[in-house]
């Protein structure tokens, strides 16, 4: 450590940390606009110019690192002139149109302008106007507006992986534009928007909505993946306007996906369910709450209660929910007696799921010298994770893949291996047998007959010579033939070799629902099993099944049935959920409720309602509570949700217990076909977002499959197939389609 | 008079290899080869030789060389700057047209000296004749073995490349030229870190001028006391200034360091029909103009011209008559830098506008009262608060033309006409 | 498409550089391609000298549009670049651009109709003992008069 004088005081900072660094956390205030502490440092605007003494120069703070004895001024005549200096430039061409913009009360030319600006210029020629290109639905542009700090452009090539944003031109018709009108692509883009510094790049969505300083910003966590990234929802007169990032190092740092952004325009669809509604006779009938809840006690009573049938009761819940309502509805089901509860909707068989821990953290992530990427596409499916693998390889970091299609990484990979989906399990079991040879390990039986090839023999090169590597499954293996086999191989890989692992099978808040217990116990039925069973009744929390269900026939099949009580707990209408259900309750969506969610890290991480939820819509842990108030089950007595969170003591429901079976050399014929929601359309929230709809991330809808595939399924190019368009690419691997769409599950084609 | 650069400038084909050798090119590099020399001795030598860089930054070329972390790990890159273009300037381009050698050669040592075994040398997109010229000494060279990897089994490896420009004087600018090698806009880095830690890709690098490398051969044979005595204290050797304007015989002159301004006028042939001097820029249209009376006593040196109020610069003098608006040229001036402005930083890609703007006005003849003020107070404004010298540049005429001809611009200002011109 | 020669001229320059630093023969690529294109770079021809490098479109179009030497409108099978700075311009350049303009019916950044010349004003050419000079093409013409330049116009074709 060094002593530097600031001002005439002396405080401590280490050797070669920039000024400006030195400064912030000093609390001393230095103004900057291409500064930005997550990217990279270009000294380019000048505000930040400061006075240190020894130097005919200012110095501009930023990029000044210091040493032992520096003298430094930030307040004093030298340091104010330059400031005043690059200020006048700024503002030269910068419209006067601060009434109308929309970075109007946060914008940091406007902050520093009112400390160091001038009232009068003498700038009297005209003034720059720049034409605009459209870059897309999230992004508004007005760059005239810009100040060419250029943080954009490198946002693009340092943290979203991808040049979208460039300077052309140069000297004064230098600006800012992406490459002609291919506007701008990335999943992470709405984070251009945070790191502006002016009105150049506002969120389109929220254009000429508010001023900022209208709203209340509400700290809240993202709900959509598993990072659980940290938020600020900005609600006006009870809705919300707008989304931005908070910080949080150990989980988003200031990131955060364009997914979890743009997504609260959904709760002011058309399509929210705003009032309770009960079927009588065939008839539907817009209710109270009291009626609708009396009404769907006195028929879980009735068909199933009163008889002592509660093993005929089905309890399915998705992973969107929050953690208090998975434990509220494991609780009230536990109570009627009833262990028929789950919530992986999309596994074609249960006896074939994957287990695996997770075990890394994210900031961990970013540190490691190897992975292995096993089915997934991470950059779109957990867009957060995939930026901190994408920091590891910027630090040197090898990523190997498995996957059974190319997909668009934007870091480079060591080795990108695409393979048909029946042969993943071969490979690793080479790798995990060349691992054990190589670590003198007694071979079990399945690995004796298994051929190590030369992609098995890389790998298992690679994780045994890292330092820290992690091996991640994706949720491309959920429905593979063999999953569990996968996992387990997966494991014992990383016992081997000291690796970690990383279950991206499963997203959004299936976490808590893992741990607090959604899977059935005991005698309780699966969700398939459930489907195929005669039941009396289901309670249906947040439930899309054209959506959710890998066995969609079976599950509408289940729930139509004409004794069949449903009563279906949803934010949204669906004619689907209408077709089956005999109550339907409007629950609150994303920042209508609070609670709580689980994330990779195991952060607890829980919230407050932001918005009160519209008309008679309420929280479904409230519906929930009062449903078991109904049923006069003891110990629901709860005022708010936190006191929920304090009764949930969680443990791992799901334990190690598969052991590898010794079919692995047998080889699993015919075509898999891989199912995967787009990534804006994985739950009901983000299929009613509007503008995400509208990005060509939401608008994905291919079935993509090689050559021989489409032979074999009598397929061409203008078909569809599922109902989905198909696309023939070399990229996929043999045996496989790979469907990525925004649609609904075919009925037909999953029978 | 030409006893460096241009000694061979009079000789038929001076530019090939054979009137290069002929006249002992290359010996200082057979003599490297041979292991004779250390790059210790090489330092020492360019120390002595009072050699300053000649790209107009005027740095000593000996100890430049010696920061070079020479023996750290890793590839390692020299890199000529050949991009000339400051107005005024038109060394380089004669130096690669006539003698493309000696910049291999001094290229060639300074690889040795600072353990660099590529080097590129930046040669300005416009410039096809020269480029054509020093491809084809590399040519010559790699065919009779000088360059290469072993070479002449000394273990010694030097691969030389071209890079061309396309048209960016802010290329010029060293760090600027090393972004443009990388294939990106010439935008100058910030610095530290320095190109001697991290330069070209990331590595070390050396940057120098096209000159500065063409008289390192010639120094190494004759020794860096010899070198020194042809200048004056503090601006060892002799200097190539180019003299332009209005002159009789406007050329390229590499005489002694420290020779007077008047005898330089008198080797152009002094001032063109008989005309008066009025005013001359003395390094380079960046370096402030002085006035005929101030310059009549300069000597043509670092400290000379410094003392007279200028700077040497790249040597580019340039000679204005009685009959010259200085507005006009002002102006002509101001263009040039906003024209060439990278657009990085924002007091100059902002500032150099301004300057233009107002002066367009005036020249349009409507300037108004406050407008020579306001030029000082832009100008001041841009100086030293940019991220690379242009800022600097493009404020430094403005001042001393406002200062030594303030009358021409208030004349202009209130009759809407030019003072000189009418 | 790049043609074959032209991908085997940006080799050439490909290979004075580092493996993996491609992106250093742009400029050239660039250059080699406008060359081929009728002088003229146009949005495909750069994101195909992008997908050739292995750089994004806004990557080259940067450097594209930095750089002087690139065009982006109709120019003449001849560009006349004329330098107007100081050397050239105390010279007398502007009387000659004015020559010039006249002679061939054109103001500056325009081209001839028969598409035969274009003149630009352009800045210091590094010919400044030579003012004034332009650039034809490749080639510097200096010491210029209007009879000289008479000469070399008419020897256009």
């Amino acid at each position: 450590m060094i002593d530097i004088n600031i001002n005439g005081n002396i405080v401590s900072a280490k050797a070669g940390e920039m000024l400006i660094v030195v400064a912030d956390r000093e609390n001393i205030s230095v103004p900057r606009f291409c500064y930005h502490k997550k990217l990279s440092v270009v000294s380019s605007c000048r505000i930040c110019l400061v006075d240190v003494e020894g130097a005919i120069k200012p110095q501009p703070a930023c990029s000044t690192p210091v040493v032992h004895g520096m003298k430094v001024q930030t307040q004093n005549v030298k340091t104010k002139n330059s400031q005043k200096s690059v200020m006048e430039f700024l503002l030269i061409n910068h419209p006067l149109d601060c009434p109308i913009c929309d970075q109007g009360g946060e914008c940091e030319l406007q902050d520093v302008a009112v400390k160091y600006g001038s009232d009068i210029s003498s700038f009297s020629e005209g003034k720059r106007v720049v034409t605009d290109s459209d870059i897309g639905v999230l992004i508004q542009t007005d760059m005239t507006r810009c100040i060419h700090c250029t943080r954009c452009v490198r946002f693009g090539v340092e943290i979203a992986g991808i040049m979208e944003m460039g300077g052309t031109g140069r000297g004064e018709n230098l600006k800012i534009e992406p490459f002609l009108e291919q506007g701008i692509q990335s999943e992470l883009s709405g984070n251009m928007i945070d790191i502006c510094p002016v009105g150049a790049l506002t969120s389109k969505p929220f254009k000429y909505e508010l001023r900022s300083w209208q709203m209340n910003s509400i700290p809240s966590i993202a709900r959509h993946d598993l990072v659980g990234s940290n938020l600020l929802v900005q609600p006006y007169k009870g809705k919300v306007k707008r989304v931005v990032s908070a910080d949080n190092d150990l989980v988003n740092e200031i990131w955060i996906s364009d997914r979890d952004r743009f997504s609260y325009e959904s709760l002011t669809h058309k399509n929210r369910l705003l009032k309770p509604q009960i079927k009588v006779q065939g008839r539907w009938n817009q209710v109270s709450w009291e009626v609708a809840l009396d009404y769907a006690v006195k028929g879980l009573n009735s068909h199933i209660l009163n008889h002592q049938k509660a093993d005929q009761l089905g309890g399915l819940v998705s992973n969107t929910a929050t953690m208090e309502e998975f434990y509220l509805f494991k609780k009230i089901l536990t109570e009627v007696g009833c262990d028929n509860i789950d919530y992986r909707l999309n596994v074609k068989n249960l006896d074939n799921t994957i287990i695996l821990d997770s075990n890394i953290k994210l900031d961990a992530l970013e540190k490691i010298d190897y992975a292995l990427i096993i089915g997934t596409n991470i950059r779109l499916e957990q867009p957060m994770i995939n930026h901190r693998l994408r920091k590891a390889t910027k630090k040197g970091a090898d990523v190997d893949v498995l996957n059974v299609m190319v997909f668009d990484f934007n870091y480079s990979l060591h080795t990108e291996n695409i393979i048909a989906p029946n042969k993943i399990a071969f490979i690793l079991a080479g790798v995990l047998k060349s691992i054990m040879i190589n670590n003198g390990q007694e071979l079990p039986d399945y690995l004796i007959a298994i051929n190590v090839d030369e992609m098995a023999k890389n790998i298992a090169y690679k994780v045994l010579n890292s330092d820290s590597s992690v091996i991640i499954l994706g949720e491309h293996i959920i429905n593979n033939v063999d999953a569990s086999t996968i996992a387990n191989l997966v494991t014992k890989i990383a016992q081997s070799t000291n690796s970690r692992t990383l279950n991206l099978s499963i997203t959004a808040n299936a976490i808590a629902a893992n741990l607090v217990g959604c899977v059935p116990q005991n005698s309780g039925m699966n969700v398939n099993t459930m489907l195929a069973s005669d039941m009396r009744g289901f309670i249906l929390l947040d439930i899309y099944p054209q959506y959710n269900f890998h066995h969609l026939g079976a599950a509408i099949k289940a729930f139509e049935k004409d004794d069949t009580f449903v009563i279906s707990l949803n934010s949204f209408k669906d004619d689907i959920v209408v077709g089956y259900s005999d109550v339907i309750l409007p629950i609150a969506s994303i920042y209508e409720t609070s609670g709580t969610h689980l994330n990779i890290n195991n952060d607890m991480q829980s919230y407050i309602a932001a918005v009160k939820a519209p008309n008679e819509v309420k929280p479904a842990w409230k519906v929930l509570k009062v449903m078991a108030d109904l049923l006069e089950l003891p110990g629901f007595n709860y005022e708010d949700s936190t006191q929920v969170l304090t009764e949930i003591s969680y443990q791992s429901h799901v334990s190690h217990t598969h052991d590898i079976n010794g079919n692995l050399a047998s080889y699993h014929n015919g075509i898999s076909v891989i199912w995967q929601n787009s990534p804006y359309s994985i739950d009901a929230v983000l299929r009613h977002s509007r503008t995400l709809q509208k990005t060509k991330i939401g608008q994905m809808n291919n079935a993509y499959m090689n050559q021989t595939s489409a032979k074999a399924l009598k397929v061409s190019v203008g078909d569809k197939y599922l109902g989905v368009f198909v696309v023939i690419t070399d990229a996929v691997a043999d045996n496989c389609v790979f469907i990525n769409t925004n649609q609904t599950i075919n009925i037909q084609g999953q029978a | 008079m030409n006893e460096v650069c241009f000694k061979n400038l009079t000789k038929d084909q001076c530019w090939s290899l054979k009137v290069y050798e002929d006249s002992g090119g290359y010996s200082a590099w057979r003599k490297i080869l041979k292991g004779e020399l250390t790059p210790e001795q090489i330092i020492d030598e360019l120390k002595l030789s009072g050699l300053r860089g000649r790209g107009g930054a005027g740095f000593p070329t000996g100890l430049k060389w010696s920061f070079m972390p020479r023996h750290s790990n890793g590839q390692k890159y020299v890199v000529c700057n050949s991009d000339e273009g400051e107005p005024g300037t038109c060394k380089d381009r004669d130096i690669l047209r006539f003698n493309p050698h000696a910049v291999i050669e001094g290229m060639a040592i300074g690889g040795f000296v600072m353990n660099a075994s590529v080097g590129y040398n930046y040669i300005r997109g416009e410039f096809m004749e020269p480029f054509k010229r020093f491809e084809g000494a590399l040519e010559e060279a790699y065919k009779v073995g000088l360059l290469g990897q072993n070479i002449n089994n000394s273990s010694i490896n030097f691969d030389l490349y071209t890079h061309l420009g396309a048209g960016a004087y802010i290329c010029g600018e060293e760090t600027a030229l090393l972004e443009s090698i990388e294939g990106k806009k010439g935008q100058p880095r910030f610095k530290p870190p320095f190109p001697a830690n991290v330069g070209l890709f990331g590595k070390p690098t050396t940057i120098n001028n096209t000159e500065s490398f063409a008289s390192v051969p010639e120094i190494l044979r004759c020794g860096g006391q010899w070198f020194a005595d042809i200048g004056v204290e503090n601006s060892g050797g002799c200097k190539l200034f180019s003299v332009s304007g209005h002159v009789t015989n406007p050329a390229n002159f590499e005489v002694p360091m420290g020779i007077s301004f008047k005898d330089l006028l008198d080797m152009a042939g002094g001032m063109r029909d008989g005309t008066k001097l009025k005013a001359v820029i003395p390094g380079g249209s960046s370096t402030p103009v002085l006035t005929a009376e101030t310059v009549m006593n300069m000597t043509m040196d670092y400290d000379g011209i410094e003392k007279a109020g200028s700077m040497l610069g790249a040597g580019s003098v340039i000679i204005m008559n009685e009959s010259t608006c200085m507005v006009e040229v002002l102006t002509r001036l101001a263009h040039f830098y906003y024209d060439e402005s990278c657009g990085q930083c924002t007091p100059c890609r902002e500032g150099t506008g301004w300057l233009y703007r107002v002066l367009k006005r005036i020249i349009d003849g409507n300037g108004r009262q406050g407008d020579v003020d306001l030029l000082l107070s832009i100008q001041n404004k841009i100086m030293g608060n940019t991220i690379c010298a242009l800022g600097d540049a493009a404020a430094t005429p403005v001042e001393s033309f406002l200062r030594n001809f303030r009358k021409e611009f208030e004349y202009y200002i209130k009759y809407r006409k030019s003072m000189v011109k009418g | 498409m790049i043609s074959i020669k032209a991908r085997n001229q940006i080799d050439v320059w490909i290979a004075k550089y580092p493996k993996d630093r491609q992106s250093s023969a742009v400029m050239q690529a660039l250059k080699i391609v406008q060359a081929e294109n009728e002088n003229i770079l146009s949005a495909s021809t750069i994101q195909e000298v992008a997908d050739y490098l292995d750089m994004s479109g806004i990557a080259v179009q940067e450097v594209a549009t930095f750089y002087e030497n690139y065009n982006y409108k109709k120019v003449g099978k001849y560009v006349i670049r004329f330098c107007h700075n100081i050397s050239c311009m105390l010279n007398g350049a502007d009387d000659l651009i004015k020559h010039i303009e006249n002679k061939l019916g054109v103001k500056t950044g325009e081209v001839t109709l028969d598409g035969l010349i274009s003149v630009k004003k352009v800045e210091c050419l590094g010919a400044c003992v030579g003012a004034p000079m332009f650039q034809i093409n490749e080639e510097y013409f200096e010491n210029l008069t209007v009879d000289k330049i008479d000469k070399i116009v008419d020897n256009l074709k």
